[in-house]
């Protein structure tokens, strides 16, 4: 009988498992999803948790400290934030070569992270505003 | 197995290799200056989200991430 219900009714943790499975597959299958998979691989755990909940996560430079906002996008998606964490000048650079979102956004942490002044060479500055920040912006 | 991870419109190629094959090493190491020498820049992965360039070949780096020159936008 309880043969009969397994069959029926696998376990929760399966039916979560294979369709865990099958989202994986589908993000694999695609530049997108294989960039975003390896970002999320690359992410500390705190930023890892900031992307999923806010839509950004944030980085420290490696020669000013300051700290930057990468939000989800391919370009005019970092800014500076202060102590307070309000936005201050934004930063647009990315790898050359049309990459996808997520290899764009790992290359932007890369590059802060380790050679800040680098990527401030040759970044476009911008003043933010409110649009290129949204969460429902078209990304790009 | 050892790694280079290069990022591209396909999302990233991956290349794994030997790191204790000496043949698999001189090839490992011939990519990587190519790269370089294209502009890319090298990185290894440290793990808990840490990350460090370098500028020579680490044979030793269990993976490492190539992204193209950057420019402004």
């Amino acid at each position: 009988m309880f043969g009969v219900r397994s069959v029926l009714w696998p376990d929760l943790s399966r039916v979560r498992a294979i369709r865990a499975l099958f989202i994986r597959h589908g993000a694999e299958s695609t530049p997108e999803g294989r960039s975003l998979l390896l970002l999320q691989k690359c992410l500390s755990p705190l930023q890892r948790e900031q992307l999923g909940k806010k839509g950004y996560f944030e980085v420290l430079g490696s020669d000013t400290k300051t700290r930057f906002r990468i939000h989800a996008g391919a370009s005019v998606n970092v800014c500076e934030v202060d102590e307070r964490g309000r936005r201050q000048d934004g930063l647009c650079f990315m790898p050359i070569g049309a990459l996808p979102i997520g290899d764009v956004m790992l290359a932007q942490k890369i590059a802060l992270e380790t050679c800040e002044s680098e990527a401030r060479a040759v970044a476009r500055r911008f003043k933010p505003n409110g649009f290129y920040f949204r969460q429902t912006r078209p990304l790009g | 197995m050892a790694a280079h991870v290069v990022m591209d419109r396909s999302g990233d190629t991956r290349h794994t290799f030997d790191s204790n094959d000496r043949a698999e090493i001189a090839l490992a190491e011939k990519r990587f200056m190519e790269l370089t020498g294209a502009g890319f820049t090298a990185a290894v992965r440290l793990g808990a989200g840490e990350c460090r360039v370098i500028k020579s070949f680490d044979p030793t780096a269990e993976e490492t991430l190539f992204y193209p020159r950057l420019v402004g936008g």
